[in-house]
């Protein structure tokens, strides 16, 4: 990992978007078992997966993921908690008038 | 993170036509319908942009490390409640579900409840990215089970209100995923806080509604409501995981780290309260007075937090209800000044901000009530 450099990847993954009543996910999941850190930027090449409604839809892509240096991995470190409250459910979106 | 997940509820209009077949007429139907200038198009395209896709990473080889053996017996009870699945079934539609008047809804009203279902999905569906994030990268087996049951409940409650949206003609896109998205990263403890505490003012805020509506069953204005009751025992036990799972720590709710719960309980409570006002038609449909509800919810979510934190606010402080209605007008005069722009506009961000900053400040620096946490964590839930 350079230390202003960034490094690109590309990993084979499966994408995994249920549309059903029962369940509602998207999911992605890398198959060659490569970790993603914070600062990484991830995207998965290809159309969009779409999901009809009542369906799961299964598909193998590839994703490239571009690596943080690390000076973004530890500026992202340093200063992510400061957003820890997107993790919390207010019911309504921020907008003050719709 | 092997995984990577949705929200950008990108969100389209298909006036119940997700009932496509194949990939292609779904698309070629989300198109159509995009360009129809209804009423209700033209107030999700203003929602659009508020749903942000984010990411998230943590360190898991510190969730790995957890070990549960001093809340073993507590810890498994839950967990065998869970696997027992309650509300399997109970999320779907039955003769309860009754015609909702679209057509005949208030527009304001309308606008407003659009934007609680698509903020509640969206809500869900990121919980449910990050459980299953969690359940991914993890090697410790009670941590796995907990956060795979939790993504069970999280994408049952998205898809029961994706169906209710479908109703109203907004579809959900879920082909955000070839978007490239950028990995941000908490420390576990803040997830901790932030989703304890975020589960179980849920229950409080839905558990308060749906009595509110048992005695007043005519503002019931949506058949939705009707599931609110079984919906937040889901996140009743979810917080009920989170504080077993602080309490394995006893450094996670002392020393310095109060002073972070504080922060937590502080920005929490006020940030529902701001929110809670910008929606009056909402509250007024369901005949609730929004002061009123909002210390109702912060009364019982601080009993119940005193399950695991050593101190609850002071919500009858004279500074307390003083001190949100300051921020609730900084926070709508700071949306006045964005939307004027100009070196106007600048100088009314910077004095909302400053004013903002110090109501939160006042907030929160009012003196916490302290009391002795109780031995045993677990607690049913009772209102």
């Amino acid at each position: 990992m350079g230390l202003f450099t960034r490094e690109r990847e590309t990993a084979p993954c499966t994408v995994e978007v249920s549309h059903c009543f029962e369940s509602l996910y998207a999911h992605v999941r890398f198959d060659n078992g490569a970790v993603v850190h914070p600062g990484d930027a991830v995207q998965v090449e290809g159309p969009p997966v779409m999901a009809p409604y009542g369906e799961v839809v299964r598909a193998t892509r590839v994703a490239t993921i571009t690596r943080a240096n690390a000076l973004e991995r530890l500026w992202t470190r340093m200063t992510g908690d400061f957003e820890v409250m997107e993790l919390c459910e207010f019911s309504f979106s921020e907008e003050a008038t719709l | 993170m092997n995984d990577q997940s949705p929200i950008d509820p990108k969100v389209s209009i298909a006036a119940h036509t997700a009932d496509a077949r194949t990939v292609e007429e779904g698309l070629a139907i989300q198109e159509r319908q995009a360009v129809l200038d209804s009423e209700s198009a033209t107030a999700v395209a203003m929602q659009d942009t508020l749903l942000t896709p984010r990411f998230y990473t943590t360190d898991f080889d510190e969730l790995d490390a957890i070990d549960v053996t001093p809340v073993r017996d507590d810890w498994d009870a839950l967990i065998a409640e869970m696997e027992a699945d309650p509300n399997r079934g109970h999320f779907r539609k039955t003769a309860d579900w009754d015609h909702v008047d679209w057509a005949g809804m208030d527009p304001e009203l309308k606008k407003e409840f659009i934007d609680f279902l698509i903020s509640s999905c969206t809500a869900e569906f990121s919980g449910c990215v990050l459980y299953k994030e969690m359940k991914r990268r993890g090697n410790n087996r009670d941590i796995t089970q907990l956060f795979q049951l939790m993504a069970r409940d999280e994408a049952r409650h998205a898809g029961f209100i994706n169906d209710a949206l479908r109703e109203v003609g907004v579809a959900v896109n879920l082909g955000f995923l070839t978007q490239k998205k950028k990995y941000t990263y908490f420390r576990p403890k803040f997830i901790y806080y932030a989703t304890y505490l975020s589960e179980k003012i849920g229950y409080a805020r839905y558990i308060t509604i749906f009595r509110h509506l048992e005695a007043n069953p005519d503002r019931r204005f949506h058949p939705i409501f009707k599931w609110f009751e079984e919906w937040c025992n889901d996140e009743f036990r979810h917080g009920e995981a989170f504080a077993l799972l602080m309490k394995t720590d006893p450094k996670l709710t002392a020393g310095v780290n109060e002073w972070w719960i504080k922060f937590f309980l502080t920005a929490v409570y006020s940030t529902m309260y701001v929110r809670d006002h910008q929606r009056p038609a909402f509250h007024a449909a369901l005949g609730v007075d929004t002061d009123w509800y909002g210390q109702e919810v912060f009364r019982k979510t601080s009993e119940l937090s005193k399950q695991i934190f050593p101190f609850t606010l002071d919500i009858d402080h004279p500074r307390w209800m003083k001190g949100l209605k300051q921020l609730q007008r900084a926070s709508a005069d700071m949306d006045r000044a964005q939307k004027r722009g100009g070196i106007g506009g600048f100088f009314g961000r910077v004095w909302a901000g400053t004013r903002a900053t110090w109501a939160f400040a006042r907030l929160y620096t009012i003196p916490a009530v302290r009391h002795s946490v109780p031995a045993t964590t677990r607690l049913e839930p009772v209102y």
